[in-house]
């Protein structure tokens, strides 16, 4: 196994976004040396979050990458891709560092870049799986160039393993970082506000999407989750509209819940909104679209319109609670 | 000052996707629409524009219908509009960037904004890679900006679960933004007639310096593998209500 692969952690406030484990396992399907990289001020509490789960971890330490910028983290990643020229730089898609950071490792690095990968397969080189038109098509692509391949994954696409016995070698690289070509300075960060019966923590969701047309509706919905004694949660379009607080949302740019039941009405299934529910236990899809992609993930699926479920369900949950 | 948005046509979501003989898509079958994303980054321009003294310039590469996103932009406020056709260069960001790019170092604009992916490839590659190319500095997932008049942009950035995070980017820069960051306003009849008039300059592919290296290709296009569906329970409504309390009571035992 000499063939590295080099996995950005994604952390912050000294916390290191669990999912990022995943990329070691997408490492391995590659037949690949996991390495852990960590761009940190002080990455002392980072490392042991990654160190049983990775097979090496190196660590770029400079006061520059106190917080994230796509500039910081690319002074410190390439020079050191360039001169051990990994196989593969790979990163989470969402959230900043494969938005923000990904491209311009590509383009600094003269690579390819294959983004929101859901499958990775070495065959004389890395090929990388990925949806294109709406989850239409899978396309299976690869880099042509020569330097390190760019990639990122999908959320949940890989499955991390557990931790391993040993704690992996640890090498800390000081980079050379210009402060001064960093672009961004970073500002206030606006943690969202923890509220009680937070989504992630209730074991049923209701969730309404664009599907139930009017506000009217969604009170409609908003009573049937506290009938259920659950939390009601949105897709993105109901939040952007300003029907619901951000908090609310469920998916990629939201939150990610795993409730035993997710009941979800009018919400069609784009793969944003999947991201943040599939793991739910029991689910549940009211959609008057009968081909709407969310009753591929829903264990039971009812074609009809919000209102002419709702207000029955509501109504036989009463009795049944009595 | 100079605000150009990039507009893309993206394949609508009801359109036939399907593959010829050859595992090709059929690009025959694609019916465009103005991406998502793209309309809100229009939007923003407009309203930085008018309290900024700023000219908007709307800007597409890709098929003639791109032309209809283009003349909506105009119709909504922007003052002129160019467009490259170029219909096949499609599943490469990279060779779009370029393109793209080229035709920037024409309009020197000091701020670009773009929608943060599209809707129908989801690359999410194509503004940071502009921006990388033309030199500029590139902020994502913006939900909000202000522009305070220090030659920096104060961008509001939408990161994952309900946080948020200020930047202060130095100009020039490329901003690529969320769906909700604005109120998107529909054109006007006064809108539409002007944009009749308003200058769309075509740019001749051939012309501009570019770089073509591709540097991924797909060399594999299928349909994804069925999945198992859900059980449709069917029939009247309190039947299917009365169906699923059962099965949601008794056999899954969550309710």
């Amino acid at each position: 196994m000499s063939r590295e692969v080099w996995c950005i952690v994604e952390h912050r406030a000294g916390a290191v976004d669990p999912d990022s484990l995943q990329l070691f396992a997408a490492a391995r399907q590659l037949e690949g040396t996991a390495v852990a990289v960590i761009c940190a001020a002080h990455a002392e509490e980072l490392v042991g979050q990654v160190a049983r789960h990775a097979d090496r971890v190196i660590v770029l330490q400079d006061a520059a990458l106190e917080q994230f910028t796509p500039d910081g983290y690319a002074q410190a990643i390439v020079p050191l891709a360039q001169e051990r020229q990994p196989a593969a730089v790979l990163m989470l898609h969402s959230h900043f560092l494969g938005r923000d950071l990904a491209p311009v490792l590509s383009s600094r690095l003269g690579s390819g870049l294959i983004t929101d990968c859901i499958d990775l397969e070495w065959r004389d080189g890395i090929l990388g799986r990925r949806f294109m038109y709406r989850r239409k098509l899978i396309a299976t692509q690869r880099c042509r160039t020569s330097g390190p391949d760019v990639i990122t994954c999908q959320r949940g696409a890989f499955v991390a393993a557990a931790a391993s016995q040993g704690a992996a070698e640890v090498e800390t690289v000081v980079p050379a970082i210009d402060a001064a070509a960093i672009r961004w300075a970073v500002g206030a960060f606006d943690a969202a506000e923890v509220v009680a019966g937070d989504i992630t923590e209730a074991e049923i969701v209701v969730a309404a999407g664009r599907g139930v047309g009017s506000a009217e509706n969604l009170e409609a919905v908003r009573e049937l989750a506290a009938l259920m004694g659950g939390a009601l949660a949105a897709s993105r379009p109901l939040v952007d509209n300003g029907w619901l607080d951000r908090g609310l949302q469920v998916g990629s740019s939201g939150k990610t819940v795993r409730p035993r039941l997710y009941i979800c009405f009018g919400i069609s299934g784009a793969i944003q909104h999947v991201v943040g529910m599939r793991d739910s236990d029991v689910i549940v899809a009211i959609n008057k679209d009968p081909r709407a992609p969310i009753f591929e993930y829903a264990d039971y699926g009812i074609v009809a319109d919000v209102m002419e479920i709702v207000e029955p369900l509501s109504a036989a949950i009463k009795e049944l609670r009595g | 000052m100079r605000i150009a948005v990039l507009m893309k046509a993206a394949v609508e979501p009801e359109s036939r996707i399907e593959l010829d003989d050859a595992g090709q898509v059929q690009r025959a079958h694609f019916r465009y629409e103005l991406n998502e994303y793209d309309l809100y980054a229009v939007e923003e321009a407009i309203r930085l524009a008018a309290t900024h003294d700023a000219q908007v310039t709307v800007l597409s590469v890709g098929p003639e219908d791109a032309v209809q996103g283009l003349r909506k932009g105009l119709a909504m406020g922007a003052n002129d509009a160019v467009f490259v056709a170029c219909e096949d260069f499609l599943a490469d960001p990279v060779s779009s960037a370029s393109v793209l790019a080229a035709a920037l170092r024409r309009i020197d604009a000091d701020l670009i904004l773009a929608g943060v992916e599209s809707a129908d490839l989801g690359t999410s590659q194509v503004g940071v890679l502009v921006a990388e190319e033309l030199g500029f500095a590139c902020v994502t997932m913006t939900i909000g900006v202000e522009l305070p008049g220090n030659g920096t942009a104060r961008v509001r950035r939408e990161l994952e679960a309900g946080n948020f995070l200020e930047v202060d980017v130095r100009l020039p820069a490329v901003l690529t933004v969320q769906t909700g960051l604005n109120e998107p306003r529909y054109p006007s009849l006064k809108g539409i007639m002007a944009a009749k008039r308003k200058e769309l300059v075509r740019i001749d592919l051939a012309e501009l310096d570019r770089d073509v290296e591709q540097k991924v290709e797909t060399i594999e296009l299928a349909y994804p593998p069925p999945r198992q569906l859900a059980q449709m329970l069917e029939g009247a409504a309190d039947t299917v209500v009365a169906e699923l309390v059962t099965l949601l009571c008794e056999e899954e035992k969550v309710l």
